[in-house]
C-alpha cells in the first residue's frame, strides 16, 4: 500500500510539472507583453534595462525554472491589478469567501444528494424516486444564474426575508450557498441512484437475500459499500472542483471571492495572478485524484489485494 | 407431511403495463431427503417457481398459489421472522454463476460466517471456525487460507464449492441448486455434481436441481419435472422419463441428446489444406509491481501448436477455459497477433500480411462468436448486419446486397421480413442464426466457430448445430469448431484437437479419440461427460494437474523412432493420431 501511494505521488508530481509547463508556455505564447509600445511608451534603452532587471531577457526555460523555484517558496510575484500586495496575500484574502461558499455548498449539497439518491434507488418508481429524478434533472439543466435569480426574486424581493447580495454577515451567506448547493446535490443524487441500482441488480444481492440476511444489513453493509467503489472516483475530484468556488454564483450575489479574478486577470494581462490561480487549481485536482485513488484502493479488494492467489 | 408443497402456483410479471405469465399453475411436492430435478429451457418458469418458494422475486412479480408451503410455513403469509427462517435454515440456494454470486468486497470467510451469525446466536470467532470446517467438508484443502481470500482470488470451481459450503452453513432441509454447473467447465461440472450428491447424503437434505441439461438430471436426481412455457409437461421417476417419455416435448428434449450427423466427405490430400497453423504461439507479457519497481514475466497462453484444417472437414478444438483454444482460434483469423509461427490459408502464408493484403484473405475466413448478443451491432437492422461484409468488400450494388442478405435470412431459417428488425428483438438462437448468415454471406472457405452454442438451450443448440452442419456440407466449408461441449464435438466433428494449458496434448480422428483416448487429460475430459441415461451414472475419480502430468504416456525409442527426451512431445501413434508423450530409452 505504501509503495502504491509513493508511485501515485510520483505520477502526481509529474502531472503537476507537465501542466505547469503547458500553462507557463501558453501564457508566453499569448501575444503582447508588459512593455508594449501602446501600453507603456518607453525608450528602447529603458525597456532593455527593465527587461534585464526583471529577467525577461533570459531564455524561457531559465524563466520557468526561476518562476517554479519561487512557487516552491509560495512566491508568485506581485499582481498587476493590485501592486500593493503579493499574489499570495491577495489569494489568501479573496479565497476565504470562495472557500466558505463552495465548501459549505458542497458539505450541505453532497450528503443530501447521496441520501436522496439512496432513497430513490431503494424505492424505485415511487414518488420519492420521481421527486429525486426531477430535482436532479432540474439541478443539472437549469443554469445556476437562473436559480440564483429565482432565489433572489422569491426570498429577497417578494418575501423580503433575506438580503439579495453581498457578503459578511452569515444571513447574507444563505442564498448563495443554497444556490450553489443545488449543483452537487443534483449531481450526487443522480450518480448515487444509478450506482445503487446497478448494485441492487447484481446477482450477489439475491444470494444475500436467499441466505436470510435482513434487508437493512444487505443495504447498509453490502450494497452501500459496493456502490461506493465507482462513486469515489467521481466524488472526490468533484468535491475539490466545486470547493474552489463558482464564478457565476459569486457574480450573481456579488461575493468578493476568487471568481472575479479569473476573468479580470485575463483582461488585464495579469500574468502572475493568472499563473497562480491556474497552478492552484491544478494542484488541488492532483491532490483530489491522489486521494480518490487511495480511497478507491482501500475499499476495493481487487486493487488492494491483487489478482493472484 | 411433505417438506415442500406447491399447488397451482401462478406467477406473472407486470411489464410496461401488461402482464407476462411466467408460471401457469405448477404443482409438486418434495419429501424429506428426496431429489427432484426440474428441467426446461430458459423462460420455462423453472427458476421462477423456486424463487417464489423463498420469496426472492422482484416487486413486479404477482404470485398466487393454492398452496405454497415450505417446512410447514405458508410462504405467502410469512412475516419477517418466518422469512429469515425459510431462507438459509429451511432451504438454501446455490446459483448459476459463482463468480457473481459472492459480494466482491468481503472475504469468503466473512460471507460464510455472516450467514451463520444471521441465523444462530454464536460468536464471530466460532462462526469463522465453523466456516473453516464447512470449507473442509466441500473438499477445499487449504480451508484456513481460503477464509481470508476475496472472491476474485478463487477460480469458478472453488467459488462454487465455497457457495455450497455457505449453503450448508445452517443445515438446511432442502438445497435448491439453480443451474449450479452451467458456467463451469465439463471436468469441474462433474466434480461439483458429485460433491452436491455427497453433501446431500451427508447432511440428509432434500435436493431440487434446476437445469436445462438432461445429463445433469441423469446424474443427480430420482424424480423429474419437465417444464415448458410455465407449465409442467411431464412428471415421473427419472428412469421412466428417460426410457418411456410420454409427452412430445420430453421426447424432443431427449432426442436432442442423441443427434448425430454424417461425417464429411473424404479429404483430398493432394491439395493444400484450407487452414494450417504451424508452430503458432502466443505469449502475453504480465506486468507485476514489486514495491516501486515493475517487473515483467511471460505467460505462454499458447505454446507452439500445429493444427491442420483440411478442406470440407470439421475439426473440433476442445479444452477447459484457459487452455488457449479461443486464443488459437483468434490467432488463426489474425484477430489476435501471434507471437510466433505461421498461418497458412490455402497454402499461402498470411501471418505477416499488412491490413490491405490481408483484406482479400478475410473474405475467405470468417468467425462466429459465443455471445451473439454482443456480436451484433444493436443500432443496425438485421439486413444491414448481414449485408455489411458485402459492403466492406464491395460485392454487388446496394440493392443487390440487401437482396442477398434477405436470401441468407431465409437460408438460416428466419423469415425475410425479419430484415428490418433489430438484434434485441430476437431470441438467442435467432441471433446466432443471424451471426452465421453474416459469417457465410461472403462464401468463405474457412469458418471458425468459437463456442457458438454454449449460451443456448438444449433444443436450440441442436438446431444451430444442425444448421451449421447442413451449411458446411452444402458449401464445402472447412470449420474449426471450438467447444468444451464434448457430446456436440462427438456428433459434429471429423477430427479433434485437445488442448491443455496452452499445448496440444492429443489429436486424432473423432471416432478414434472417443474410442481410444491416450492422454490422461483427454481421458479425464471424456470421463467427465454427463451420462445420457440415469442407468449409466457412476462415481468418478478426478485427476489433479500433478496426476495428469505424472500419467503422461511413456513410449520407447523403438516404438516412436524418436530420440529420448524427458520433455513431453507430440508423438504419432497411429495414422492421424498424435499424442503428447515422453520418449524413453
Amino acid at each position: 500500500m505504501l509503495a502504491f501511494i509513493l508511485r501515485r505521488l510520483v505520477s502526481v508530481a509529474a502531472t503537476f510539472i507537465i501542466v505547469s509547463l503547458i500553462i507557463f508556455f501558453m501564457m508566453h505564447a499569448i501575444p503582447g507583453g508588459p512593455f508594449d509600445a501602446n501600453d507603456m511608451p518607453v525608450s528602447e534603452a529603458v525597456r532593455a534595462k527593465m527587461m534585464a532587471q526583471l529577467g525577461l531577457d533570459q531564455p524561457l526555460w531559465v524563466q520557468y525554472t526561476r518562476y517554479m523555484w519561487g512557487v516552491l517558496h509560495f512566491d508568485f510575484g506581485v499582481p498587476y491589478q493590485s501592486p500593493g500586495e503579493t499574489v499570495t496575500q491577495l489569494l489568501s484574502r479573496a479565497w476565504v469567501p470562495s472557500l466558505v461558499l463552495g465548501g459549505l455548498g458542497v458539505l450541505i449539497g453532497a450528503p443530501l444528494g447521496i441520501l436522496l439518491g439512496m432513497a430513490a434507488a431503494l424505492n424505485r418508481n415511487s414518488w420519492i424516486d420521481y421527486f429525486a429524478s426531477t430535482l436532479a434533472t432540474l439541478g443539472l439543466t437549469v443554469p445556476v444564474f437562473v436559480t440564483s435569480m429565482l432565489l433572489i426574486l422569491v426570498f429577497a424581493i417578494w418575501l423580503n426575508w433575506l438580503p439579495a447580495s453581498g457578503w459578511g454577515k452569515p444571513e447574507r451567506w444563505i442564498l448563495p450557498i443554497i444556490a450553489y448547493a443545488l449543483i452537487p446535490l443534483a449531481t450526487y443524487a443522480r450518480y448515487t441512484r444509478s450506482a445503487m441500482l446497478d448494485t441492487l441488480n447484481r446477482p450477489f444481492v439475491t444470494v444475500l437475500r436467499a441466505k436470510g440476511l435482513s434487508e437493512r444489513r444487505i443495504v447498509f453493509q453490502h450494497v452501500l459499500r459496493n456502490s461506493a467503489i465507482p462513486l469515489v472516483t467521481v466524488f472526490l475530484p468533484m468535491f475539490i472542483g466545486t470547493a474552489t468556488g463558482s464564478i457565476f454564483v459569486e457574480a450573481m450575489f456579488r461575493v468578493p471571492g476568487l471568481g472575479a479574478y479569473f476573468v479580470s486577470s485575463i483582461e488585464t494581462r495579469d500574468y502572475p495572478l493568472e499563473m497562480a490561480l491556474m497552478l492552484m487549481i491544478t494542484f488541488m485536482y492532483c491532490i483530489a485524484y491522489l486521494l480518490s485513488d487511495i480511497v478507491y484502493a482501500l475499499i476495493n479488494p481487487r486493487i488492494r489485494v491483487g489478482g493472484e492467489q | 407431511m411433505p417438506l415442500v408443497e406447491i399447488a397451482d402456483l401462478k406467477v406473472s410479471f407486470s411489464q410496461y403495463g401488461s402482464q407476462i405469465d411466467a408460471v401457469r399453475g405448477v404443482s409438486f411436492t418434495l419429501e424429506q431427503g428426496e431429489s427432484l430435478g426440474i428441467v426446461g429451457e430458459s423462460g420455462s418458469g423453472k427458476s421462477v417457481s423456486c424463487a417464489a418458494l423463498l420469496r426472492l422475486l422482484p416487486a413486479t412479480a404477482n404470485v398466487s398459489a393454492g398452496r405454497l408451503k415450505l417446512d410447514n410455513i405458508d410462504v405467502l403469509k410469512a412475516n419477517r421472522e418466518d422469512l429469515a427462517r425459510l431462507r438459509g435454515r429451511s432451504a438454501a440456494m446455490i446459483f448459476q454463476d459463482p463468480m457473481t454470486a459472492f459480494d466482491p468486497v468481503f472475504t469468503i470467510g466473512h460471507q460464510i460466517a455472516e450467514t451463520i451469525l444471521a441465523h444462530r446466536k454464536v460468536g464471530k470467532k466460532q462462526a469463522l471456525a465453523e466456516a473453516e470446517q464447512l470449507l473442509g467438508r466441500v473438499e477445499i484443502k487449504n480451508a484456513r487460507d481460503v477464509l481470508s481470500y476475496y472472491p476474485h482470488q478463487l477460480s469458478g470451481g472453488m467459488l462454487q464449492r465455497a457457495m455450497i459450503a455457505m449453503a450448508l452453513s445452517c443445515r438446511p432441509k432442502v438445497l435448491i441448486a439453480d443451474e449450479p454447473t452451467t458456467a463451469l467447465d465439463v471436468t469441474i461440472q462433474a466434480q461439483i455434481l458429485q460433491l452436491i450428491k455427497k453433501v446431500q447424503v451427508e447432511f440428509g437434505m432434500a435436493l431440487i436441481m434446476i437445469t436445462h441439461d438432461l445429463g445433469v438430471i441423469a446424474e443427480t436426481v430420482d424424480r423429474v419435472l419437465v417444464m415448458f412455457n410455465g407449465e409442467v409437461m411431464e412428471h415421473g421417476p427419472v428412469q421412466q422419463i428417460f426410457d418411456a417419455p410420454q409427452h412430445d416435448y420430453t421426447k424432443r428434449l431427449l432426442a436432442s441428446l442423441h443427434t448425430s450427423f454424417e461425417r464429411s466427405r473424404e479429404v483430398d490430400t493432394k491439395i493444400a489444406p484450407a487452414l494450417e497453423l504451424r508452430a503458432l504461439a502466443k505469449t502475453f507479457r504480465i506486468k507485476r509491481r514489486k514495491g516501486l519497481f515493475t517487473t515483467y514475466s511471460d505467460f505462454h497462453a499458447v505454446q507452439p501448436v500445429n493444427i491442420v484444417l483440411p478442406r470440407n472437414q470439421i475439426v473440433g478444438l476442445v479444452g477447459e477455459s484457459g487452455s488457449g483454444k479461443t486464443t488459437t482460434g483468434l490467432m488463426a483469423m489474425r484477430l489476435t497477433e501471434p507471437s510466433g509461427g505461421q498461418i497458412l490459408v490455402d497454402g499461402a502464408d498470411i501471418s505477416h500480411l499488412g491490413s490491405d493484403d490481408l483484406k482479400s484473405y478475410r473474405r475467405r475466413m470468417q468467425i462466429v462468436f459465443q455471445d451473439s448478443y454482443s456480436a451484433l451491432d444493436p443500432m443496425m437492422t438485421l439486413s444491414q448486419i448481414i449485408a455489411e461484409p458485402l459492403h466492406i468488400h464491395g460485392v454487388g450494388s446496394g440493392r443487390g446486397q440487401t437482396e442477398k442478405a434477405l436470401d441468407w435470412l431465409e437460408r438460416v431459417g428466419l423469415p425475410r421480413n425479419f430484415g428490418s428488425r433489430y438484434a434485441h428483438e430476437l431470441s438467442g438462437g435467432q441471433r446466432q442464426r443471424v451471426a452465421i448468415a453474416r459469417a457465410l454471406i461472403l462464401e468463405p472457405s474457412v469458418l471458425v466457430a468459437d463456442e457458438p452454442t454454449s449460451a443456448l438451450d438444449v433444443m436450440v443448440k441442436a438446431q444451430i448445430i444442425g444448421l451449421l452442419k447442413q451449411l458446411q456440407a452444402e458449401m464445402g466449408l472447412s470449420m474449426l469448431f471450438i467447444s468444451h461441449d464434448l457430446s456436440t464435438v462427438k456428433s459434429l466433428t471429423d477430427s479433434v484437437v485437445v488442448m491443455y494449458r496452452g499445448r496440444v496434448v492429443e489429436q486424432a480422428p473423432t471416432d478414434q479419440i472417443f474410442a481410444n483416448p491416450q492422454h490422461p487429460y483427454t481421458r479425464a475430459l471424456l470421463d467427465a461427460i454427463p451420462a445420457t441415461n440415469p442407468r449409466d451414472k457412476r462415481e468418478r475419480t478426478f485427476l489433479t494437474p500433478d496426476a495428469i502430468a505424472s500419467q503422461t504416456p511413456r513410449l520407447t525409442v523403438i516404438q516412436t523412432g524418436l530420440a529420448p527426451n524427458s520433455n513431453p512431445q507430440l508423438v504419432t501413434i497411429a495414422p492421424g493420431h498424435h499424442v503428447e508423450a515422453i520418449v524413453t530409452t
